[in-house]
């Protein structure tokens, strides 16, 4: 670092006096010496600008004259490589020539950029009737600014001390450098690895990674998060996250290689686990559908015999048995049909999965809606109902499906009424994401601790002789809607009314 | 007919009582004595029955074979079958029509549905006595 500005010790060559004036030596002299030999100081006109300054300020700091003479202050080096000091700089002159010398310490630079500080006085110099002639700038120097970026020796601490391994290397592979993290990883300490060949802890079978590397290196290309094992000093392989960076030196060549070994051990052993569990999830869930599917399927052919024997029943014996034998009969014939539509609806419901996975064509929704109200036809005319329906839209979805949705949930909607005919009105949002249908209704609502009990499978909330349904209805709907990659809820008050939502996303052409 | 479930067999019964077919009806339960049965024509002075209504899955050997041996039988090589079966699998189908069927029928859920199998019945043996004559 640089010395501070120098002031001349040498006595400046004092001028053969005369025989007259050697009894009494001239003020002048001494004035012209003292600001010669002083510390940093100069003059400045009532502009800021620079009229002259003494060795200590130009010289001293490396500045010639004419760098100087006539700028302003402020631009001229010592100030003008920070904009924020060079406004205090301007502040404390504007101060001075108001009257009001400045007294504070402020940073400077010398010519070279070393940058010190300095304890700075700025005050405005009169003549004999008071009006200020000048401004003169004085300066002690007061010390060096230390170096905000951390030395070597604190690099060297962080290194050391980082959590993962960094290791260096030259070009033929020889450690040059092992942090603790190299220690914790690997077992050897600093002494034992540096100066050994990098290959001891590459396993046997990965030896030709190293040459690999090396080539890649010497390519200048670095390499990233690279996932390999290596062996530590008791023998145990490691799981490891590499990153390789080539060390060059000034002349831009590359001279070795920085390496930041992650043990990432715990994190593969996770995602193994997590493979593992996700197969095995797969392959229960491929079970179960297999089963429901053969369940729903073989269940028929013992409910068609117990179906068609008890309608015989009632065909040939009905009246013959009685009042109550007609009872039991009607029990029999009424449970054979639920499980029937049960069932089906079972059918369906495994259906949904099981059916096409190819992404759905566009659809329009309203002419799917107008199909559904076509096939409800008849229970929207015994029941007097009034359905409204706004604009909607084409979307991306199995049109059957979407058929299924409607269905059920008008159907619903007719179904679940109060005292009042239906009032059903049907709509479509679209958002962001995704399309938001929704299908109100005026009937008997849903208790709000129900809300997403009824897209259960076999959820009912009411008797068979209150509301006919298999409780299938909504299951099935809830099942469509989450393949297709949407969502189905409800918002509702009972006594009011519901409305039902769900979303079929956009997909990107 | 060709088939192990009674229940079925006596839909079958009904059906064709439904509709005033008046005969025999002879139930054979097992693929293997329906072949037996079969060939055991071919030795004696009856004829083969008018109609032959199979179910394709039958205990010891298929309706299929059964099928197969009809084909090749000198009496019932040109008999009236129909299949009746649970089975919708097209393979089923298929085989059923190349081994000579007239009709494939899957068995009907509903009562009165399978009742109106009656009518077929009566249709197709009908057409029999007629080319008979």
């Amino acid at each position: 670092m640089a010395a501070p500005p120098q002031t001349s010790l040498e006595p400046v060559e004092l001028p053969e006096l005369a025989d007259e004036d050697r009894g009494a030596l001239d003020p002048d002299v001494h004035f012209r010496a003292i600001w010669e030999q002083g510390t940093f100081a100069c003059r400045l006109n009532l502009d800021g600008t620079f009229i002259d300054g003494n060795r200590a300020s130009v010289e001293g700091c490396g500045f010639t004259r004419g760098q100087v003479l006539g700028k302003p202050l402020w631009e001229c080096g010592w100030w003008s490589r920070s904009p924020e000091v060079q406004q205090r700089i301007r502040d404390a002159i504007s101060r001075s020539i108001e009257g009001e010398p400045f007294r504070g310490e402020m940073r400077y630079w010398m010519a070279d950029g070393s940058e010190r500080v300095m304890h700075l006085a700025c005050m405005p110099i009169r003549d004999e009737s008071g009006r200020v002639m000048f401004l003169m700038l004085n300066g002690i120097d007061i010390g060096e600014v230390a170096e905000s970026a951390p030395p070597g020796a604190l690099l060297a601490a962080i290194v050391d001390s980082c959590d993962d391994a960094i290791i260096s290397k030259d070009l033929n592979g020889i450690i040059t450098s092992w942090n603790q993290g190299a220690t914790r990883l690997f077992g050897y300490t600093a002494e034992e690895a540096v100066g050994r060949s990098i290959l001891m802890l590459i396993p046997e079978t990965l030896q030709d990674e190293e040459p690999r590397i090396l080539a890649q290196l010497r390519g200048g290309k670095l390499i990233d998060h690279y996932e390999t094992v290596r062996v530590s000093k008791d023998g145990s392989s490691h799981n490891v996250s590499l990153t390789i960076s080539p060390v060059k030196d000034a002349s831009g060549r590359v001279v070795g290689a920085s390496k930041v070994a992650r043990d990432v051990t715990e994190r593969v052993r996770h995602e193994q686990a997590m493979r593992e569990a996700n197969a095995a999830l797969q392959r229960a869930n491929a079970d179960l559908e297999q089963f429901a599917y053969s369940a729903s399927h073989d269940l028929q052919e013992p409910l068609r015999m117990i179906s068609a024997y008890s309608e015989l029943l009632r065909k040939k014996f009905g009246g013959k048995l009685g009042a109550l034998g007609d009872e039991y009969i009607g029990h029999a014939v009424d449970g054979a049909m639920r499980m029937e539509r049960l069932l089906r609806d079972l059918r369906v419901y495994t259906n949904v999965s099981t059916g096409r996975h190819e992404p759905a064509a566009k659809i329009d929704s309203s002419e799917v809606l107008r199909k559904t109200l076509v096939n409800l036809q008849v229970a929207i005319q015994d029941s007097g109902a009034a359905i409204t329906v706004s604009e909607l839209p084409r979307v991306h979805m199995l049109d059957f499906q979407l058929e299924q949705v409607f269905q059920n949930l008008v159907g619903n909607a007719i179904v679940y009424r109060g005292d009042h005919p239906p009032r059903i009105h049907i709509a479509a949002e679209r958002r962001d994401r995704d399309w938001q249908f929704s299908v109100q209704d005026n009937g008997i609502g849903i208790e709000p601790q129900y809300k997403e009990q009824v897209f259960g499978i076999f959820k009912r909330l009411h008797t068979a002789s209150e509301h006919p349904g298999t409780g299938m209805g909504l299951a099935i709907c809830h099942r469509i809607i989450e393949r297709a990659g949407g969502r189905i809820w409800l918002e509702s008050e009972p006594g009011r009314g519901s409305t039902f939502y769900f979303t079929i996303p956009h997909r990107e052409p | 007919m060709i088939e192990d479930n009674l229940a079925d067999a006596g839909l079958v019964r009904e059906a064709l009582e439904e509709h005033g077919v008046q005969g025999e009806l002879l139930v054979i339960s097992d693929g293997d004595w329906a072949i037996r049965f079969i060939r055991a024509l071919e030795t004696q002075p009856r004829e083969c029955p008018d109609l032959v209504i199979v179910d394709l899955n039958l205990p010891k050997r298929p309706g299929r074979e059964v099928l197969e041996v009809m084909r090749q039988s000198e009496k019932c090589r040109d008999v009236s079958v129909v299949v009746l079966s649970s089975s919708d699998a097209p393979q089923d189908q298929a085989d059923a029509f190349r081994l000579g069927a007239t009709k494939y029928i899957r068995k009907p859920l509903r009562l009165d549905e399978f009742l109106k199998l009656g009518a077929t019945f009566r249709e197709i043996l009908e057409s029999a006595r007629n080319k008979r004559n």
